[in-house]
């Protein structure tokens, strides 16, 4: 299995390869994983799709219908922390909640990709868990970005892995525990637009390139979080994203 | 040319705001908006320069002048007294998106389609720039004009409104603000905008029905 983690390393980010429990980075140089300063995996200028109300039982959990055509937003990388990093709880955010999704990361360009192909056009993929705070929540242009586009609220990684690794996209579980009780237990089955659909929709008229990434939504279970709460999201085949809640400055 | 995420703020232009008032009042509203209400334009809709925008499947669209903000440092929770010692550059920019009414949940792909945001080479930020008039022309005649002293929230303020809950990068370029009374243009026709003290931007609008 092939792991890609970005890291920083001896004042410098770097891509390592993850073998067991080391990291080898380019010239060879050999790391414990227990040693890593993880950073998002995310190519600098990557365009950030997410997506809302793609999961038919978390759709039904907020009283919405599935979104036609699919709900897409966008995120700026500010918004990215990566495995074992901090996000901040203002301290007004009572329903602040955490969200645990795949990601797809896209490695060959295209536009008006066929579904057929889509997923040859999938570099690998990771995790994301894209919080969400409604008291912020308003009724334009939603998700309004005071909701979702806030520093650090995205956690995403540890790592990405190759797509051949990954053979069947649509077959995998997603947990998300907090303080070690699980609060979300889905499966990528239940995605309304699978990720091969959704690489076909955005690409009908937006030209996808390498290191794009698609968050493809979340399954069911809404659970508030508050400062000291320990995150994380498992999704099966790819690993453990851990994110702390702290309060906000 | 711009290396950073291009943020835009719709519903800052006063005469837009004032003019929807009594619909913001309704559902799915139910009340006017708080926060400054802001989107993305990603990589794939900027065009350096200006140049031919592809509208595949649409007979028009509308065409927002703009001015764009280039950030020369970090804004995090920035006075509005302090927010414009952050900007570096500043830029004309065509908003490009499918003509839609509705500010509740419109689609990414209406503002997102490639090439959808011709910018003009960036100048140095002077704060009179944000005196300016912005004309913009069609096929060589004058069909719009506006300038910033319509926006509701000024540039200053704007910034530190959207740096109170989220960090605008060095390198981000901010959309200041769109006029509501955006013309629309059509396969085949030009688009110049121009502004005292910035580089001019065109756009050719091509395409197949």
């Amino acid at each position: 299995m092939m792991r890609r983690a970005r890291i920083f390393h001896r004042g410098r980010a770097l891509w390592a390869r993850v073998q067991g429990d080391m990291l080898v980075l380019p010239g060879g140089e050999r790391l414990p994983v227990s040693d890593a300063h993880w950073l998002p995996p995310i190519t600098p200028g990557a365009t950030i799709f997410a997506l809302g109300l793609n999961f038919a039982d978390h759709n039904a959990e907020l009283g919405f219908k599935a979104a036609e055509p699919p709900l897409v937003f966008l995120k700026g990388p500010n918004t990215l922390v990566g495995h074992q990093g901090v996000t901040p709880r203002p301290t007004d955010a009572n329903q602040m909640h955490p969200e645990c999704e795949l990601v797809a990361v896209i490695g060959r360009p295209g536009k008006r990709i066929p579904r057929a192909q889509a997923l040859d056009h999938v570099a690998g993929y990771t995790i994301a868990c894209d919080y969400a705070i409604r008291e912020y929540l308003e009724n334009y242009y939603r998700p309004n970005l005071r909701v979702k586009n806030r520093d650090a609220t995205t956690p995403i990684g540890p790592w990405i892995v190759d797509a051949a690794d990954i053979p069947d996209p649509q077959a995998l579980a997603i947990t998300t525990l907090v303080n070690g009780v699980t609060v979300q237990a889905g499966s990528t089955r239940d995605m309304v637009l699978d990720v091969a659909g959704l690489i076909a929709y955005l690409s009908e008229t937006m030209t996808l390139r390498p290191g794009d990434m698609i968050l493809t939504g979340t399954p069911q279970g809404l659970h508030f979080v508050a400062p000291g709460d320990r995150v994380e999201c498992t999704i099966a085949a790819i690993g453990t994203l851990v994110n702390h809640v702290e309060a906000a400055a | 040319m711009i290396a950073g995420t291009v943020y835009g703020v719709v519903l800052n232009d006063g005469a837009e705001r004032a003019a929807l008032a009594p619909a913001f009042a309704q559902a799915p509203y139910r009340a006017p908006p708080i926060a400054p209400v802001l989107y993305i334009k990603p990589h794939n809709t900027i065009l350096p320069g200006g140049g031919d925008v592809m509208l595949d499947g649409l007979a028009e669209i509308a065409v927002a002048p703009a001015i764009g903000l280039i950030l020369g440092r970090d804004a995090t929770r920035v006075r509005p007294g302090d927010a414009l010692d952050t900007i570096a550059a500043a830029a004309l920019a065509l908003d490009l998106s499918e003509p839609c009414d509705s500010y509740y949940r419109p689609t990414v792909r209406q503002r997102c389609r490639d090439g959808f945001l011709p910018v003009g080479t960036p100048v140095p930020f002077d704060p009179a720039l944000l005196e300016t008039e912005i004309v913009t022309r069609i096929d060589g005649v004058e069909a719009h004009r506006w300038s910033p002293a319509r926006l509701i929230r000024d540039a200053a303020s704007l910034i530190a409104d959207v740096s109170a809950f989220m960090t605008l990068e060095a390198g981000d370029m901010l959309l200041i603000g769109v006029p509501h009374d955006a013309p629309v243009a059509r396969r085949g026709q030009r688009i110049e905008t121009d502004a005292t003290g910035f580089a001019s931007v065109r756009a050719t609008l091509e395409g197949n029905a």
